[in-house]
């Protein structure tokens, strides 16, 4: 990241796209306290959370999946779930929304099997099952979309849309670009760690800094084979 | 779990407490004193399994602890003239206290290097434990005032086995045990949810360090003499570790399964093949990690023998 300067719009899904290696994820990472910035700031409802330990981050209400899952693979479904919430809420509260997360992605008959023994499809259902347990304000998915079949990408879309309904702000970064044009209100377009272009979606598509971080790219490397 | 799965747990507990509160009384002094060895190592076994089975930290130097226990009680005994029993609460506090001022430092420390900090710690607590003649008596070793304490240790070590179980089973099947197994699998994404990995670990380590401090004051006061080699012997954290992980590193029944095969084993070799019973151990110990890697409780999960996963 590079003098990186955005806002995301509260109550609104937004995307971040650009090619690999823009920056994408590791904008998560400095959101999430993941990585230190050098240098700036990262303001969530006025406050700078630059610097912050991740669980701190997380209690005030962000969450995130990662781009290569990290469930617990030597854990159960339920487990995964249970993990999330703190010692303080009670048992049975606890288990009724993880049953209730379950069954939203469908994993109800998994509910006893170890995660690394899940589909990979079904290991990115449970990672997104299990950031929501808290329910959070501020929800960062990497590539939710990725090998999720289209059935279960459309009810993956539908709870998303549900959640901003709800008043949830979410952040998507994304290669599908059906799921960013079609679902994202707000796009920030990142290449070499730097924001190149930010607007709606009919906007982003006729970016000429866009086509060109996308598409120029692609020229060169043809022209050079 | 359920109510009645628990409710049983417990049932079997106290039917093996009652045999084993009532079965030395008949049995000559070896087999009482197998019978306390083999109570000690489950201690051992499932304390070691809080830390490193639970949280994923391979510790190497828990012998440490059960060391400083060892010593609180020979000293509180034979140059302050306490009575043995309270000394058991002084030493695992004292070991407690060092866990967390040891804890916090090498905690940051992943895989490899925890392990190797701990044999380090270890060897630490030895050397001090010998240079400090003026507290320990050096490498002298303290003499404990004569006693018959052989049914007195019997049934302190008993209770201490119980507690242990009981934390062990509590932790285990809670959502702190959970939580320790978050940080095992992944403690980035852990701590991604809201997890504070170091407070978690800090806790599970001192919890960890308790019961082997105890384990060690009751030995010494059986034993009625210590010096640092017996005391922070390297083969105590080895055995604390195989038995854990032979039995099913991260399960709560893994360790003492794991603890009263594994030193029963020792004991039947010893006795049948007292020239090659090393051998003969050795053989047991390969076997069993080349066709249970998970452990016994591992292997009796792959077949369905046991459920998955410690809280359902």
């Amino acid at each position: 990241m590079d003098g990186c300067t955005f806002a995301v719009p509260h109550g609104r899904i937004s995307g971040f796209i650009g090619p690999n290696g823009s920056g994408k994820t590791t904008t998560f990472n400095l959101l999430t306290g993941i990585a230190l910035p050098d240098a700036g700031e990262v303001l969530y409802r006025g406050e700078n959370i630059a610097g912050l330990r991740p669980y701190q981050i997380f209690r005030k209400g962000i969450t995130r999946t990662f781009q290569i899952t990290r469930i617990f693979r030597e854990m159960t479904v339920l487990e995964n779930m249970l993990s999330v919430t703190g010692l303080g809420v009670p048992d049975r509260v606890a288990r009724e929304r993880a049953d209730e997360l379950i069954a939203f992605v469908n994993l109800t008959h998994l509910r006893a099997e170890y995660g690394g023994r899940l589909s990979f499809g079904q290991q990115k259902l449970l990672e997104f099952a299990r950031a929501l347990m808290t329910d959070p304000d501020l929800i960062l998915l990497d590539e939710p979309a990725a090998g999720v079949n289209r059935t279960l990408l459309q009810h993956l879309l539908d709870h998303i849309h549900r959640l901003q309904e709800q008043g949830k702000t979410i952040v998507i970064v994304e290669h599908d670009m059906n799921v960013i044009m079609n679902h994202c209100e707000r796009i920030f377009v990142m290449d070499y760690g730097v924001k190149i272009a930010e607007g709606p979606p009919a906007e982003i598509q006729r970016d000429e800094r866009v086509i060109e971080a996308y598409f120029g790219r692609r020229r060169a490397a043809s022209a050079r084979t | 779990m359920t109510r009645y799965q628990h409710l049983r747990n417990l049932i079997v507990l106290g039917v093996a407490v009652l045999v084993l509160a009532f079965v030395p009384h008949p049995l000559s002094v070896y087999l009482r004193s197998f019978l306390l060895f083999t109570m000690m190592y489950v201690v051992l076994a499932l304390s070691w399994n809080i830390i490193s089975g639970f949280t994923g930290y391979t510790s190497f130097g828990h012998v440490a602890f059960y060391g400083i226990g060892a010593y609180a009680c020979a000293i509180l005994v034979a140059d302050y003239g306490w009575h043995w029993l309270p000394t058991l609460g002084v030493g695992a506090v004292l070991a407690a206290a060092v866990a967390v001022v040891i804890g916090y430092p090498v905690l940051r420390l992943k895989g490899p290097y925890f392990a190797i900090a701990m044999l380090g710690a270890a060897e630490g607590t030895r050397v001090v434990a010998t240079v400090w003649d003026s507290l320990t008596h050096g490498g002298l070793g303290i003499s404990l005032p004569s006693a018959e304490t052989s049914m007195e240790t019997y049934y302190a070590m008993l209770v201490l086995m119980v507690v242990t179980i009981v934390v062990a089973y509590a932790v285990g099947h809670s959502r702190l045990g959970i939580r320790l197994n978050a940080i095992r699998e992944d403690e980035v994404a852990a701590e991604a949810l809201g997890i504070n990995a170091t407070l978690y670990k800090l806790t599970a380590f001192t919890l960890s360090a308790m019961f082997p401090a105890v384990a060690g004051g009751i030995q010494a006061y059986k034993v009625l003499y210590i010096d640092p080699p017996a005391v922070f012997f390297v083969q105590i954290t080895i055995a604390m570790a195989l038995m854990s992980m032979l039995g099913g590193k991260g399960t709560v029944i893994g360790p003492i399964v794991g603890a009263v095969v594994l030193y029963s084993a020792q004991e039947l070799t010893w006795v049948n093949f007292p020239t090659a019973h090393l051998i003969a151990y050795g053989l047991f110990i390969v076997l069993v990690a080349r066709f249970m890697p998970r452990g016994l409780m591992g292997f009796a999960i792959d077949r369905g023998w046991a459920r998955k996963g410690m809280v359902h």
